[in-house]
């Protein structure tokens, strides 16, 4: 592989990682180091989701909880009456 | 020294959340209580009453003496816009001063007790520890004057001995939104949800954040925070136990309970409001990866545009953070970190309503590196007459960025 396309690949990577799509999101579960950035996260956040999702070197959780009750499409049911 | 004073903060702090009731004078009839203000605030705010109002009994340049009631932010509201007195004869609370107890402690001590005279009494300043418009959407009346204060943060909390770490926003829909048929395991038993009543601001932060209006929650609705407090603690099923509270309120009880990260809506991790579990810098509040804050709103009365209390515009304005005259002869900054708050000076993004979306921000008077050398360390440069910044603004001993 020459060095042109190995650039090319490690960009493609790094803009992969980038983004507010769901698809982005960390895949591991637990309790991160307090000092690590997180992948998928962005540098200089501007809009509300970049906000929430700006890297940072706080401590966080990633958790996937098992809820019957959340819709197909990932979307919340309306609230019972 | 911070884990001991929170220690005794902790050791005191149900004890502290109690007045002395017994056989209360007249606060008229009370002997060096100069220079009154009359407040209802939010039982959030209970612990910068307590301090600040121990450093205004004693502030030389300007004493004054805060006399205060705790309610439901949304009372508080109305009893500023309808001038709702308070009572006369009800029992309300004030502080020693240092001449008048000089060993009373602001963390541990109870406050003490006085009635409000014949004729009851507006207060001269009403507080709401979320935007006013949480509880109403009228107008309100011109005489109302709206100031701005720190930021207050809620938490999800838990027992000590729950495994529980982090909750999802989807989780606390299903969970606070269904009760036991939203199947949000293990937080699945209504008997153990303690929430608050729905004027509280606990209640309504939260109601914002998760998409479940105030009065669907399910759960047991409490009146104060310490109810809350009270439940959790001894609660025989720490796994399923989970109750709303003010983060000053949590930040005092660590010992005993313990704050779950919360996952906002769109965020692909959750988080804190500070930036571990263990510390105190509300890291993530000031930078966005916390979203339950709100803002705490100072309400007095200035029917021709001077306040009709004086004294009361100058406590609001030293809780805002605004130059006063006289200066204090204390830290307000310090008094603010003490209690768990978060200057508004100190914040790198803001909202315009009760759970709305985060916009960045800079504010105008930046106490950031202020901030942080009270609540963690600063790592800003120190500045001062000999010791220019090469870059920034010299405020209070630290280089700002602006």
């Amino acid at each position: 592989m020459t060095t042109r396309a190995l650039l090319m690949v490690l960009s493609l990577a790094f803009a992969a990682a980038c983004g507010d799509d769901a698809a982005d999101r960390p895949k591991d579960a637990g309790i991160d180091a307090p000092t690590t950035p997180d992948a998928g996260c962005f540098e200089n956040p501007q809009t509300h989701a970049e906000i929430i999702n700006a890297c940072t070197t706080a401590q966080k959780v990633f958790k996937k909880p098992n809820l019957p009750l959340l819709q197909a499409d990932g979307s919340l049911p309306s609230l019972p009456p | 020294m911070r884990g001991l004073t929170l220690s005794l903060i902790a050791a005191g702090a149900l004890v502290a959340a109690l007045p002395r009731a017994a056989h209360a004078t007249p606060c008229d009839q009370i002997p060096g209580l100069t220079n009154p203000v009359y407040l209802q605030v939010g039982d959030t705010q209970l612990a910068l009453m307590k301090r600040l109002g121990r450093a205004m009994r004693d502030n030389a340049a300007r004493p004054v003496s805060m006399i205060f009631t705790t309610s439901g932010s949304c009372t508080n509201i109305r009893a500023i816009y309808d001038r709702t007195p308070i009572a006369a004869g009800t029992n309300v609370q004030y502080v020693p001063s240092i001449a008048e107890n000089p060993t009373w402690d602001p963390a541990t001590s109870p406050t003490l007790t006085c009635q409000v005279p014949v004729g009851g009494k507006v207060p001269d300043v009403a507080n709401s520890a979320l935007f006013n418009s949480a509880c109403t959407t009228e107008t309100p009346p011109p005489a109302v004057h709206h100031t701005q204060g720190p930021i207050q943060a809620y938490v999800m909390a838990a027992p000590k001995a729950s495994s529980q770490v982090a909750i999802t926003f989807e989780e606390a829909y299903f969970t606070f939104g269904f009760g036991m048929a939203g199947m949000a395991s293990p937080w699945v038993d209504e008997t153990q949800l303690f929430i608050r009543t729905v004027t509280k601001s606990t209640l309504l932060a939260w109601a914002a954040n998760i998409g479940v209006p105030a009065d669907k929650w399910k759960g047991v609705r409490r009146d104060g925070s310490s109810m809350v407090v009270a439940d959790l603690e001894p609660s025989t099923s720490p796994e399923k136990a989970i109750g709303i509270l003010g983060a000053e309120v949590y930040d005092s009880r660590r010992n005993t309970l313990k704050s779950l990260a919360f996952q906002a809506k769109g965020q692909y991790a959750a988080y804190w409001p500070d930036s571990t579990p263990s510390s105190f810098d509300k890291k993530n509040v000031r930078d966005g990866h916390y979203t339950v804050w709100s803002p705490t709103i100072w309400m007095d009365t200035e029917p021709a545009g001077q306040p009709v209390s004086p004294d009361a515009r100058y406590v609001i304005n030293l809780i805002a953070g605004h130059t006063v005259t006289p200066a204090p002869g204390f830290d307000m900054t310090a008094v603010v970190a003490a209690v768990g708050l978060t200057p508004a000076c100190a914040m790198a993004v803001t909202r315009s309503f009760e759970g709305g979306p985060l916009s960045r921000y800079a504010p105008p008077e930046s106490c950031v590196c202020k901030y942080e050398s009270l609540v963690d360390q600063s790592n800003c440069r120190t500045c001062g007459p000999s010791n220019a910044c090469s870059t920034g603004v010299c405020r209070n001993g630290f280089c700002e960025v602006q």
